[in-house]
């Protein structure tokens, strides 16, 4: 009922086809769709109430708190190849997946418990982001193997599109909270530590550890299996891609505070700007991860890039209005709907059964270090010539990176299909 | 899942929204108030002291606190339903910038010399600081941008600077959007956040504030009608005029931390001196007149010659945010009486 089947019209194009296509999305996925969800509410109500907190109730200078971050950069990304290796040597995602969820609810306990100092919630702010960093890369495994290679960017797809619905109703909650009981920040740390507990009860109760497509080979994968991938000609030219994509590619954030410079209307506005692209994104990630599996996902994750040349555009032009803006944040929005998870689908589909969640461990690690420089050198860019001119470098950049990733990802394709 | 799981997951579940529903329950029911009653305390009078000071809860220190007029050595709480976290007022204009009933949200009232409110300006963030210009004209609001978390760290802050026309309690102008000159050169980077207006009060459309980017601190000093600031120098935070706009009272970070030292530098030669004060001040100073700074500690409101010499002295205990109060504000105290 659930399963994608691989028929032959998933092989042949029927992007004009008269039925719409029913959306098959295995339960394996859906309901770590679900798992994925209930921590992003949990973590998203704490991310957005925290620095109210620290500043209202511990009487912390705003200004003095960047210590508190810097921690964990860094560590994060060596902890998702760890993870995704353990992942597949002991051939137990589920279980390591939940030691990550695990980490991350039992911080939110231990905010309820002793998140009265500074340095205390630097500590459980970490914990999270190890969490995060530990469970990402056997979760996508988990979705990759439950579901069949010829509908993977639509399960991706649907696992984004309930991942950021999370990360939009945790905001939500928290401030219903407060208006209910204000400035009891105990209320929301508590509620927090229930979504968490619950993401892990449905992760235990409800998710297939040996997933349809897991590897029924006995050999554990070796070390120097798992660093061999890097080796193997697909996936490396997956990754080299992957890499020129994302260094060239500007963060949200930085986009954000780009706009906030060019444009002259009431400053209450600006956190819409972070919800319509959300909105955007959750809307498009399932349809277009169901278009990627039909008509290829090179063409759509490529597209998707391009999207950016919207957004750079908008960000050049020299007075922005309300149409130019909602057209960036719509560009914006659908550009994280045909990457986010098109990418872990194209990765998935190539990788050997049994090294999974180590080859998705080491793209979202690649991805991760790659939007690091790009933010590193957007910032110098920015300081030293000038906005204008750093995205007009960096749109120059987007074409190059581009102009190498389609051979590359073709190329890559093509052997896919031949091994 | 067998039959099983889903009898635990539907237990699990309902124990969830339970607790979940009794917890902010109790927590609804609970004092929840955002304006507070303390009331702050004379320390050493000054003679001929017409002070506007903002009450703070010493147990709760973030609560909205009652507006209070320091006259002649008394204390006279205004009436009204002013309260907030932060206020100016000058030649009949003031701010009062606090939590909104909802406690989630902050918002900026815009009162009058009657101290009747006039208009409410929605805030994006935490009040940090204001400043009305001498003649009633412009007024300045800063706050610390929050909600942007899920895109960058949970605890990274940004200001946000935004000048208003008191008359209409309209935004004319956001420092971020200014174009910014250092040595003659545009000056640009991606983490610049600007706070601590004060106004030229010869001149209100002439004002100073800081920047800050990587670490540094600078003194700029701005057009509002030109929409452009010039780095005049660094190590300045939170400038403040004096009443004859020649000299201005700052603080002085000390290394990377938290902790700031009071300094008065003269406008013509930006040669500076430090004011005896030992306690780290995190406040935009105020002056009592062209000889006298007063500012708080987030607890008390100090005072201390502005010549670096003698010492600090307690005016008012259990209160921030002093405010000179000039000619208008003075046939406010009175009418109050």
């Amino acid at each position: 009922m659930y399963q994608v089947e691989a028929s032959k019209a998933l092989l042949k194009p029927r992007l004009w086809a008269r039925t719409p296509a029913r959306l098959k999305v295995p339960r394996n996925v859906v309901m770590l769709g679900f798992v994925s969800m209930l921590t992003d509410i949990s973590s998203e109500m704490v991310a957005t109430v925290l620095p109210l907190y620290l500043v209202f109730t511990l009487g912390a200078s705003p200004l003095a708190l960047g210590a508190i971050d810097g921690a964990y950069r860094g560590a994060a990304a060596l902890v998702q190849v760890a993870s995704g290796f353990a992942s597949d040597r002991f051939r137990r995602p589920k279980e390591v997946a939940g030691l990550g969820y695990g980490i991350s609810a039992v911080g939110k306990v231990a905010l309820v418990a002793a998140g009265n100092t500074i340095g205390g919630i630097g500590a459980i702010v970490t914990f999270d982001r190890v969490g995060k960093g530990i469970r990402t890369a056997p979760r996508d495994a988990l979705i990759s193997l439950s579901s069949s290679k010829a509908g993977l960017a639509t399960a991706f797809g649907v696992h984004r599109a309930m991942d950021s619905a999370g990360a939009m109703l945790g905001p939500l909650v928290a401030f219903g909270i407060l208006l209910a009981a204000p400035a009891r920040f105990d209320a929301v740390f508590v509620v927090s530590t229930l979504f968490a507990a619950l993401g892990v009860a449905v992760l235990a109760l409800t998710v297939q550890g040996k997933p349809k497509r897991a590897s029924r080979d006995p050999n554990a994968p070796s070390l120097r299996s798992a660093a061999g991938l890097v080796r193997d000609p697909r996936f490396a030219l997956l990754l080299v891609a992957a890499a020129g994509l994302s260094i060239a590619s500007v963060s949200d954030a930085l986009i954000y505070v780009g706009l906030q410079r060019k444009i002259d209307f009431e400053p209450a506005f600006f956190p819409l700007l972070y919800v319509i692209t959300a909105v955007i994104f959750m809307a498009f990630a399932i349809p277009v991860g169901q278009l990627a599996d039909r008509i290829g996902r090179v063409p759509v994750l490529v597209s998707g890039y391009a999207l950016l040349f919207i957004v750079y555009g908008t960000l050049l032009i020299g007075s922005l209005g309300y149409f130019e803006l909602l057209l960036c944040l719509v560009a914006l929005g659908g550009f994280f709907a045909a990457t986010e998870g098109v990418m872990p689908a194209l990765a998935g589909a190539m990788l050997p059964e049994k090294l999974q969640a180590s080859g998705l461990g080491i793209l979202t690690t690649v991805v991760s270090i790659g939007s690091l420089l790009s933010s590193l050198a957007f910032g110098a860019l920015w300081f030293a010539i000038g906005l204008q001119s750093a995205v007009i470098v960096f749109a120059a950049a987007l074409a190059l990176a581009i102009l190498l990733a389609v051979p590359l990802l073709v190329r890559s394709q093509r052997a896919a299909l031949d091994g | 899942m067998d039959s099983r799981s889903k009898k635990i997951l539907a237990v699990i579940i309902a124990l969830c929204v339970v607790c979940a529903c009794a917890y902010i329950a109790i927590a609804a029911l609970g004092p929840n108030q955002t304006t507070t009653d303390a009331q702050p305390r004379v320390g050493a009078a000054l003679a001929n002291t017409d002070l506007m000071v903002r009450a703070v809860d010493p147990k709760e220190p973030t609560l909205n606190g009652r507006v209070y007029v320091l006259d002649d050595g008394h204390l006279r709480k205004q009436s009204g339903e002013l309260a907030c976290e932060r206020v100016y007022f000058a030649a009949g204009h003031g701010i009062c910038m606090g939590v909104a009933p909802s406690g989630v949200e902050y918002t900026a009232s815009v009162f009058n010399s009657k101290l009747q409110r006039e208009h409410t300006i929605a805030l994006t963030g935490l009040p940090s600081r204001t400043r009305v210009s001498p003649d009633g004209r412009y007024g300045a609001m800063t706050v610390f941008v929050t909600g942007d978390s899920y895109l960058s760290s949970p605890t990274a802050f940004s200001t946000r600077t935004s000048i208003l026309e008191m008359a209409s309690g309209r935004q004319v102008g956001q420092l971020e959007q200014f174009k910014v000159e250092k040595d003659g050169v545009p000056f640009d980077a991606v983490d610049f956040n600007f706070w601590g207006v004060t106004f030229d009060p010869n001149d209100s459309d002439h004002f100073y504030a800081t920047l800050g980017t990587g670490g540094d601190h600078y003194l700029v000093e701005g057009s509002i009608s030109g929409e452009k600031m010039t780095v005049l120098r660094e190590g300045v935070e939170c400038p403040s005029l004096s009443p004859d706009g020649a000299q201005i009272a700052y603080k002085s970070r000390i290394g990377n931390e938290a902790h700031w030292h009071l300094r008065v530098l003269d406008v013509a030669t930006l040669d500076d001196h430090p004011v005896a004060e030992e306690r780290s001040i995190d406040d935009q100073v105020e002056w009592l007149d062209n000889d006298t700074l007063v500012y708080s500690d987030g607890r008390n409101v100090y005072t201390a010659p502005a010549d670096g010499s003698g010492a600090s002295a307690v005016l008012v205990r259990d209160a921030t945010s002093p405010v000179r109060l000039d000619q208008s504000g003075q046939e406010l105290a009175h009418s109050q009486r």
